[in-house]
């Protein structure tokens, strides 16, 4: 009973660490730096990706979009003689409705996990997404075909099939903590945490691993792999940090969170961006995010260009 | 930002502040003139005493004078009417007595009285009188009051207290000899109530007649049962003069205290006068009317919820528990922080509990989320389009259901009637997300999410199916406004959930 309780922290302790609840961040942070307007430029990923690819930043490349039911039968004049893409829900949230192919050869469809399917089920799956199945309020949806990433070699000893990526949270458009989340056999391939996958936290200025977190416990080695994830260093820091900056140009949200994976041949590219961000990310770093806020409110200086914030960030003095 | 939200919180505490005075206000207002309680006692007693005097004129001009209930904290007249041709009607108050007159008349009489009495039994036994004089004592010669001395100190060996020993001395079977010789040969209600104020005003006890009615379904002519009313310590306590108990028996209601004849007649004779006792059991809501209009409140309650007609009055109380469950919602989730299939679904199950009984509710969700998966599962094979999964989902819960209510039924098991209750589309709609969640998350998500879900159902079931807070709720609505602002004010919690205390556990400095 009484190690129960001590399970729990006290608000107190919470607060001295900096650590930043999920009413303080609707109520302080997202209400009052994300205008409800621009919801629509990062819920709809067709318009998060034009938005994207105007202010510079890499994304997928589109093969296609099916916005009806009737359109759902034209999915292989879409993928003409490809052999890998990924079907997702324009609306979709968490990685919910993404279907990965990776091999398509004479109407044998094989997924990420290696599982072979028929078209049927493809097709099925696009009219899931279409009617709304994965969408916020299952509103009516549009189905977007897009190119596979051949995720970078340096993540592939850390992840379970899946694609890893980077989380960058930015605040007023300074890349303020992130994270990369690890596909694991229990999270079924996804990088969701709350699905089982790992966090590992990375210094902001140099993109190394900080700590790993697994279930809101802390690990060091993948479980599946075994690997070390302290060793994590993740390449093309920058760049990453610079998608995060400029996703604030684009869409103008105060605090946002960035997802970003590292394409072997094109390099770091723009997945998704998010609105409401979860706070995991904070236990993946060991770092509360209030002090990270106050720090760029009280000591960040206003009005820089996004290559000027990343370089702030980056030269940075450790504390 | 500091200050904008401090400006926040501070309209909206000064909101709750007021409506909590209001509340108060509302509260003290309804029960001092409407009568209104805090405990769901339902029901309130109307009496409805009908008195049919009639007499032969002799020709003189006509008198008639009627004792009346006094109106008091024990007594409410909510309706008084005489039917009397050509009769004036004057109304004595001091002595509480319907005077009427008549110029002389030929042929027989016929009147009536109607009278709609409030008997309100909380008050009963709690009334400080005044202090009556000192008895007046009997006038008896020395043979009579050695006797009565002599009763009087027999009565000691009887129980009860003074007056319940001699009216049980009075009324033992067999009679002492010395009892015997006492009483007269022929003994009516009226003289034995003359002996026993006699032998307690012998004693120092003031005492007085009470008149009264018991209401027996068959009969439908009464005259009035005499009781005796004696002063101790303070109190006008009532005695069955039979019995010597204690207390009004059930069923009886008090028409008149004190000496006074009830009728009197002149210029008529053979007069006779019966009674016709009716009790009626009303909503004390219902009777709210009544009292509102003896205080000069009518306008006022015309226009509340409470001068609705009954159905819409019923659909209302069940409304204004929501405002409750709600709160109990928003505690759950932004408080303590438990993620639950839907914002409002788990209210909607603890609404059904209500109506099905706890046990048998929880059960009976169980065996219709168990099937309802099973088959969902089974469906998800064939891989129908969303709308048309869905709608299959609900056609099952319905067939479920009635398989349920008939089972229960041969059975006789009450339980598996209550699967009606259960809201259809919710209930298709919470398999559908729990298998979702299942496939995309894993059994342990999708199983926590329904956990969740019904212990914030069971919570909320806790709060709304107390009958006492029901009532409350609706008795006293203005209660829902505080409830509105504290809501508004939760929406302005910044500090951490509950669940959030073990979950950034980790991040806490050592």
């Amino acid at each position: 009973m009484f190690e129960w309780v001590k399970s729990f922290a006290s608000p107190r302790q919470l607060s001295q660490a900096g650590v930043l609840g999920m009413n303080r961040r609707n109520f302080d942070v997202i209400s009052k730096y994300n205008p409800r307007r621009l919801y629509p430029l990062v819920d709809d990923k067709v318009k998060t990706k034009e938005l994207a690819n105007k202010i510079g930043i890499n994304t997928p490349h589109l093969i296609g979009k099916i916005e009806y039911q009737h359109e759902a039968k034209n999915i292989l004049e879409l993928i003409g003689n490809r052999h890998e893409f990924v079907i997702k829900p324009a609306q979709g949230s968490g990685g919910k409705g993404v279907l990965v192919i990776r091999d398509y050869r004479d109407g044998v469809f094989t997924t990420a996990s290696g599982r072979t399917i028929g078209y049927h089920e493809v097709y099925q799956h696009i009219s899931n997404i279409l009617s709304g199945l994965y969408s916020l309020g299952g509103k009516y949806d549009t189905a977007i075909i897009e190119e596979l990433v051949h995720f970078s070699d340096i993540f592939k000893d850390y992840s379970y099939q899946g694609v890893p990526d980077v989380r960058v949270i930015v605040y007023k458009g300074y890349p303020a903590l992130a994270m990369t989340r690890l596909p694991t056999k229990a999270s079924g391939g996804r990088a969701n945490l709350h699905q089982g996958a790992i966090g590992v936290g990375l210094d902001i200025r140099t993109g190394r691993a900080l700590r790993g977190v697994c279930r809101d416990m802390p690990v060091t080695r993948q479980p599946d792999t075994g690997a070390d994830l302290m060793k994590i260093e993740v390449p093309f820091w920058r760049e990453h940090l610079m998608i995060g900056a400029l996703a604030y140009e684009m869409t103008g949200l105060g605090y946002l969170g960035a997802d970003i994976v590292l394409d072997a041949e094109r390099g770091p590219m723009m997945l998704e961006l998010n609105a409401r961000p979860g706070l995991a990310i904070q236990i993946a770093n060991g770092i509360g995010l209030v002090e990270c806020l106050r720090e760029i409110d009280n000591h960040y200086p206003e009005g820089l260009s996004a290559p000027q914030r990343v370089d702030f960030v980056l030269n940075k003095r450790a504390k | 930002m500091l200050k904008k939200l401090a400006s926040v919180r501070g309209i909206l505490s000064i909101l709750l502040l007021l409506s909590i005075v209001y509340a108060a206000y509302g509260i003290y207002y309804k029960v001092s003139y409407w009568g209104f309680h805090f405990t769901p006692r339902q029901s309130a007693n109307i009496w409805t005493i009908e008195a049919h005097i009639s007499f032969e004129p002799t020709g003189e001009p006509i008198k008639v004078a009627l004792t009346t209930p006094r109106s008091s904290d024990a007594f409410k007249i909510l309706e008084e009417n005489v039917v009397a041709e050509g009769y004036k009607t004057s109304k004595n108050k001091e002595e509480s007595r319907l005077v009427l007159t008549s110029a002389p008349k030929v042929d027989k009489q016929d009147i009536y009285y109607k009278i709609m009495l409030f008997d309100n039994i909380d008050t009963r036994g709690k009334i400080k009188a005044d202090a009556p004089k000192a008895p007046k004592q009997p006038i008896f010669d020395e043979q009579r009051l050695a006797a009565a001395k002599q009763l009087l100190q027999l009565a000691q060996k009887q129980d009860g207290d003074a007056v319940s020993q001699i009216i049980r001395l009075l009324n033992e079977e067999p009679l002492q000899p010395a009892v015997q010789a006492y009483l007269p040969v022929k003994s009516t209600q009226q003289i034995m109530v003359e002996i026993i104020t006699d032998l307690l005003s012998l004693k120092g006890i003031p005492s007085r007649t009470a008149r009264g009615f018991r209401l027996e379904e068959s009969k439908k002519a009464l005259s009035p049962d005499l009781m005796i009313e004696a002063y101790i310590d303070g109190l006008w306590k009532i005695y069955d003069i039979k019995t010597g108990k204690k207390g009004l028996p059930d069923n009886f209601v008090l028409f008149q205290r004190g000496g006074q004849s009830l009728i009197d007649v002149e210029g008529g004779e053979n007069s006779v006068i019966k009674f016709s006792v009716l009790k009626s059991i009303t909503s004390s809501m219902k009777l709210a009317g009544r009292r509102a209009e003896l205080f000069d409140q009518q306008r006022n309650f015309q226009y509340s919820i409470y001068n609705l007609p009954l159905a819409q009055q019923n659909t209302l109380k069940w409304l204004s528990i929501f405002p409750l469950a709600i709160l109990v919602i928003v505690l759950m989730r932004n408080v303590i922080g438990l993620q639950t299939m839907g914002t409002f679904t788990p209210m909607l199950l603890a609404m059904s509990l209500v109506k099905t009984g706890f046990w048998p509710g929880l059960l009976c969700f169980a065996i219709i989320m168990v099937l309802g998966l099973s088959i969902r599962f089974l469906m998800s094979k064939f891989n129908l389009l969303l709308v048309p999964r869905i709608s299959a989902v609900v056609i099952f819960v319905i067939l479920i259901m009635q398989f349920l209510t008939v089972i229960g039924y041969q059975l006789e098991f009450n339980i598996a009637q209550s699967a009606v209750f259960f809201p259809i589309i919710i209930m298709s709609w919470i398999i559908e997300r729990a298998s979702i969640t299942w496939e995309e998350d894993g059994a342990l998500n999708a199983c926590r999410e329904i956990v969740f879900s019904l212990i914030v159902a069971i919570a909320t079931y806790f709060v709304i199916s107390s009958e006492y807070i029901r009532h409350i709720m609706f008795a006293f609505n203005e209660l829902n406004l505080v409830i509105l602002f504290i809501v508004m004010l939760l929406g302005t919690y910044t500090g951490y959930r509950l669940m959030e205390l073990k979950r950034f556990r980790p991040l806490v400095k050592s």
